[in-house]
């Protein structure tokens, strides 16, 4: 066919033909307005309506604001009422949407069959199997029911204890593997109560964590955010200039590390020791409390055993460190020792410190009226378990998220004994790995769209209203069990007709304890609306036991092992909670920047003596080695990530991954840390062989190096308080124009001229912010595949960088940014593109207009800042993830490029609102996603226009210090794209 | 000339013709189509000139919202249902002897803007545009068409004559 149609003509005209009838075949969006039959008052279409309710992502209890647009949330932001979250959330929190509308939710009851499949049955049917299984065990004798459920609430837990009354069972556990017990034994040690210290850590001016890593999971982690970025601030203090000291005594860095001023590697296990030390010095330095009522010699037979000699030798820290936390710890005018891990010594240590300096009752204080224990003791679900495996129990309930099977130490065969039950009943949304053995499985709803109530601590009583109607058919767990129980043997009332009544009955008792004075009405409907009752607790004075110092402790012996594995909890998926929502999967770890997989952490030295193979940038090539990891609890596989972030000899990997279950986003990813963890411990001895396999992890970071250019700026507070610049030399400060250089006429603003600021000091690279513009702005998750393509859709990230050896001594620990659209005023994206789908709004921002874009990626191309995003690939949102978008921003498809609009959707809004109210907008109205969502508030947006705006202020602050700019500095200058972000620079102190 | 071409190329042009046909006899999607026929014979006409009722007596969310809201019909029934008009009136009888409660109406949808496109009533009521500056006169209509096309030129012809905004940006997000 050589003088006709060629095979590849055909093709083209066919393509066009296809081409053509495709067109029409775009069906247009619905053709059919159906409106409500019966209208619901509180529903107007189009406009979002708020309710506050609770966070239930962790234990912190942050109230949350719920935004509803018809019917469905597709939004949380603080609770600015709140005092724990005061109007921020992190990122795990923000995910929380992704809970509700996660598409591997259990949709109906089901039951499995004798061979092993799983049939749908009808809630009637399984309310009946389930009543007569658990009638049954009643009759077969006393405590032959158990409940492992998550702590849901003081209400709802006190249902959880009637429900297994009526069954004649005491046998029920809150279980959390992360949990308190090691802070609450101390506290029983130290000051004879077992409730918990509130920190107040913006009250000091030095912070040393031993092994606490507040900045990610441990203890309140939105509240400590907003703390120590307060602590962090510069301040005048007696000699000028002055921000807080922290050190943070760990293994791994973390952002803890990265965020304080020493990171202390120490061994693993041994940070109570440490602190022991540091104690030890404190009492021969003479640096007690002189109202301590103890005597230093006291202190020193206490601590004897924990010399600085030899804690340095077993913990390898030096003892000029150990000397240099001591006189932080004990001369500052206010300190506060923290402690974290499983290791109650470690918390014993850190309140003697605190005690013994004079900051019990100022930087941490005891309150009074503490919430009841919310979790059972380990010791005591370690019985419960004892109890299953012995076969005193019939049926066990699982419920609550609280996933047995997959967070319980292996040693207590807790999965075995479980699955082995005679009958297994799961409650819960994702069916996950205690579900995969359940006999039955009842869909449970979501916390948002559930009652509940919480007491995080003395003073603070949250109340959660359900914030919409249930998506699948569940039904509420504790709904579920007040029927059961009323359904028990006779004789027996329940309280309750259900958990809405529980909670009611429960706030009116509070009321009467509260405000007995008021109206029930008034008071129940302004919980409602606050999000709870909040009230200043008194601090109580405590006095430390008499005998705490006649208790010696022992050091914690050293490991022989050259090599120990330590599991961390991944910031996002916290004990393995978080691994089934996209976002958290697809944002990058912050101090890894690793997506979708575990991975573990080996530091450079270690890699040497194993015979890894390094690679400049481990993540570019095709794989990289896997290490096999002996543990006595068998062995496991993991992906070698080199950095220095780690101790040499440590290999640190992530928990929360490596489920078997628990959703398409979960299984199957890394390895699940808690089945090789011992039981109290977060560390473990092995031995480590290379594989010879090779495995990627993905990553969409290209350099750890900023190559000497001003990415992320840092100096020192010394050079800060004399006013000096900073003494980086950048290499490309030659060609900085000095000034301003204009070819064409300045645009002009004649209304507003948005703008941002970001300090970079304050943040702490949590990812609140990449979260809350996932869900803002209706990001498109890839999955792994795409985001080693380099396709990953944030339009703003994390970006974390490591000094190098040579500028260490005038560095931060890590340099750590949030990046966004710098909506310059000279963008290089505006002129390149052919179809002016990127221009220049009167406001100030770089518009990108979807449907002029044709997709040339020539305004990506030719951005500084790798800001904008293409679209590579057709977004999905698998039923129903689709009911979270956002329905002011348009969703947009495949060849299209997008970026950060400063939330353009949110500005126009409160302009129409102040238009048509007829009035001015108001500084402050107009937040941006990123901003709101911030817990450490580094982020300020605003009208650059207004000379008493926020923004304005706050940059005006910061350059007002010194001569010159302060730490006031733009990122890239030398491409004199004049952005309208400007960051303010992080802070270090010299070191000496 | 092959037999592959013989059958290739009338198979090519087929497909070219057929889709070219589909193109030309198809409407785009978001232009104004005036054969919309209703499930109920609803008269804006009777409704809004006739008897004279406001526009956002029924589109009540119009000055509060993006959407101008199609009326529930618990709205109708106001009327319809009370005795303000005797009763339910002859006109509605038909729909209630053939339909089921809820009566859930499924009306065909006159006006779509493209997507990209964020267009919101709240502003343009309270700027005073009247409502058949974009809509024509419905209140002469007994089933409503659309008189303008409402494309981004037409859009753009009152935001220059009325100094509104002209930033793309504003509409396009």
């Amino acid at each position: 066919m050589s003088d006709g149609l060629s095979r590849r003509t055909f093709l083209k005209l066919a393509a066009t033909a296809g081409a053509a009838t495709a067109i029409p075949g775009c069906e247009p969006a619905a053709r059919k307005i159906v409106p409500y039959v019966i209208p619901d008052e509180n529903i107007i279409p189009g406009v979002p309506s708020y309710y506050a309710t609770l966070c239930n992502e962790c234990d912190a209890g942050c109230g949350v604001i719920a935004k509803i647009r018809e019917g469905r949330v597709i939004k949380l932001e603080g609770n600015p009422n709140d005092p724990i979250s005061q109007g921020a959330i992190c990122a795990r929190g923000q995910a929380a949407l992704q809970g509700v509308y996660n598409p591997d939710r259990l949709g109906k009851p089901k039951r499995r069959l004798p061979d092993g499949t799983l049939r749908e049955i009808s809630w009637e049917d399984a309310l009946k199997l389930l009543n007569d299984r658990l009638a049954a065990a009643a009759k077969a004798g006393k405590d032959r029911v158990a409940f492992i459920g998550a702590s849901q609430g003081p209400t709802l837990d006190k249902i959880a204890v009637t429900w297994a009354q009526a069954y004649g069972s005491s046998r029920v556990a809150f279980w959390a593997r992360i949990n308190d017990e090691p802070a609450r034994a101390a506290a029983d040690a130290c000051f004879g109560r077992r409730d918990l210290p509130v920190y107040r850590l913006n009250q000091a001016q030095a912070i040393v964590s031993f092994g606490a890593d507040f900045l990610e999971t441990w203890g309140s982690p939105v509240e400590q955010t907003r703390q120590f970025a307060e602590f962090r601030t510069p301040r005048d203090g007696t000699n000028g200039v002055t921000i807080g000291k922290a050190a943070y005594v760990s293994p791994r860095m973390g952002l803890t590390g990265a965020k304080s001023d020493l990171w202390v590697a120490a061994n693993p296990g041994t940070e109570g020791d440490v602190a022991m030390a540091v104690l030890n010095i404190i009492a021969s330095q003479g640096w007690l409390a002189k109202n301590a009522a103890v005597d230093a010699e006291a202190v020193k037979k206490f601590t004897a055993a924990f010399d600085p000699a030899s804690v340095s030798q077993r913990s390898g820290v030096a003892v000029d460190q150990l000397n240099q936390l001591a006189a932080w710890l004990g001369q500052a005018d206010g300190a506060l020792a923290l402690a974290g891990g499983d290791d109650p010594q470690a918390y014993i240590a850190a309140y003697l410190i605190n005690a013994l300096t004079g900051n019990v009752g100022r930087t941490m204080v005891f309150l009074e009226g503490a919430p009841a224990e919310a979790t059972t003791r380990p010791e005591e679900v370690h019985a419960i378990i004892r109890a299953i495996s012995s076969g005193a129990v019939d049926v066990v309930v699982a419920a609550g998220g609280a996933n047995p099977v997959f967070t319980m130490p292996s040693e207590w065969g807790a999965a075995a004994a479980i699955k082995g039950a005679p009958f297994l009943v799961w409650m819960g949304e994702v069916p996950d790995e205690t579900a995969a053995g359940a006999h039955l499985l009842l869909p449970t709803h979501h916390p948002l769209e559930s009652w509940r109530d919480s007491a995080p601590r003395a003073g603070v009583y949250g109340l959660g209203q359900p914030v919409m109607q249930p998506v699948f058919a569940s039904r509420p767990l504790h709904d579920v069990l007040i029927s059961s129980a009323q359904n028990a043997a006779a004789g027996q009332t329940i309280a309750w007709e259900n958990a809405q009544d529980a909670i009611t009955s429960a706030w009116q008792d509070l009321q009467g304890k509260l405000a007995p004075s008021a109206n029930a009405t008034d008071f129940w409907n302004q919980a409602l609306r606050t999000g709870g009752a909040f009230q200043e607790a008194a601090v109580t004075a405590v006095t430390l036991k008499g005998d705490v110092l006649n208790t010696p402790l022992a050091p914690r012996a050293e490991s022989r092992s050259q090599f120990t594995l330590v599991g961390f909890p991944h910031i996002f998926f916290y004990d393995g909670r978080g691994a089934n929502k996209p976002w958290l999967q697809e944002i990058p770890e912050p101090t890894n920047q690793i997506v979708w997989d575990g991975w573990v952490e080996v530091h450079p030295e270690t890699a040497a003596r194993l015979g890894l193979q390094t690679y400049e940038s481990t993540y570019l090539y095709g794989g990289i080695n896997v290490l096999e990891i002996a543990t006595p609890s068998g062995r496991l596989e993991l992906t070698a990530n080199v950095t220095p972030l780690v101790k040499p000899g440590v290999l640190a990997a992530p928990i929360g991954q490596g489920h078997t279950a628990y959703g398409r986003y979960a299984k199957g990813r890394g390895v699940n840390l808690w089945e090789y963890l011992p039981a109290g411990s977060r560390a473990v001895p092995v031995t480590v062989r290379v594989l010879e396999k090779q495995y990627k992890i993905v990553t969409p970071l290209g350099k750890s190096d900023m190559m000497g250019r001003s990415i992320v700026e840092a100096m020192s507070v010394e050079e800060l308080a004399a006013g000096r610049q900073p003494e980086i030399v950048r290499e490309e400060e030659a060609d900085t124009p000095k000034t301003a250089y204009e070819m064409y006429d300045p645009w002009k603003y004649p209304g507003h001229k948005w703008g941002m600021t970001v300090d970079v000091q304050a943040c702490t690279g949590c990812s609140a912010c990449v979260a809350a513009c996932y869900a803002e702005n209706n990001l498109p998750v890839g999955g792994k595949f795409e985001v080693d393509r380099g396709r990953i859709m944030s339009w703003i990230r994390i970006e974390r960088f490591i000094p190098t050896a040579a500028e260490a001594a005038k560095a931060p620990n890590l340099y750590i940014a949030p990046i966004m659209c710098q909506q310059c005023d000279h963008a290089p994206c505006e002129p390149v593109c052919p179809v002016f789908a990127s221009h220049h709004t009167p406001e100030g921002l770089n518009a990108q207009i979807y449907n002029r874009c044709v997709g040339t990626r020539f305004c990506e191309n030719n951005c500084p800042y790798k800001v904008r995003r293409f679209n590579w690939f057709q977004a999905e949102w698998p039923e129903p993830l689709n009911l979270q978008l956002n329905p002011d921003v348009t969703v947009r498809g495949p060849g299209v490029m997008e970026k950060c609009t400063f939330c353009i959707q949110r500005i126009t809004t409160a302009e129409i609102d102040a238009r048509t109210a007829n009035r001015q907008l108001v500084d402050g109205e107009i937040i941006t996603a990123c901003a709101q969502a911030c817990p450490a508030r580094a982020i300020t947006f605003g009208d650059l226009n207004d000379p008493n705006s926020a923004i304005i202020k706050r940059r005006l602050e910061n350059s007002a210090r010194s001569h010159n700019q302060g730490r006031t500095y733009t990122m890239l200058p030398e491409f004199n794209a004049l952005p309208q972000v400007t960051y303010l620079r992080s802070l270090y102190w010299e070191k000496a | 000339m092959g037999t592959t071409n013989r059958i290739l190329i009338p198979i090519a042009l087929l497909i070219f013709i057929g889709g070219a046909f589909t193109v030309a006899f198809s409407e785009r999607p978001w232009a104004p189509r005036a054969d919309v026929e209703q499930p109920i014979p609803f008269s804006h006409r009777v409704h809004a000139g006739i008897n004279k009722i406001p526009c956002q007596y029924c589109h009540e969310y119009a000055r509060v919202s993006a959407t101008s809201g199609v009326p529930p019909v618990a709205r109708c029934v106001g009327c319809h249902g009370s005795s303000l008009l005797g009763g339910i009136e002859p006109i509605t009888q038909p729909w209630t002897d053939t339909h089921q409660p809820p009566f859930e109406i499924r009306w065909n949808r006159v006006y779509t803007l493209p997507d990209f496109v964020k267009f919101v009533h709240k502003p343009h009521i309270w700027a005073g545009v009247a409502c058949q500056e974009c809509h024509g006169p419905v209140e002469t209509m007994d089933r409503v068409v659309p008189v303008h096309e409402i494309n981004m030129g037409f859009c753009l012809k009152c935001h220059e004559q009325r100094g509104a905004t002209q930033d793309c940006f504003v509409c396009h997000h």
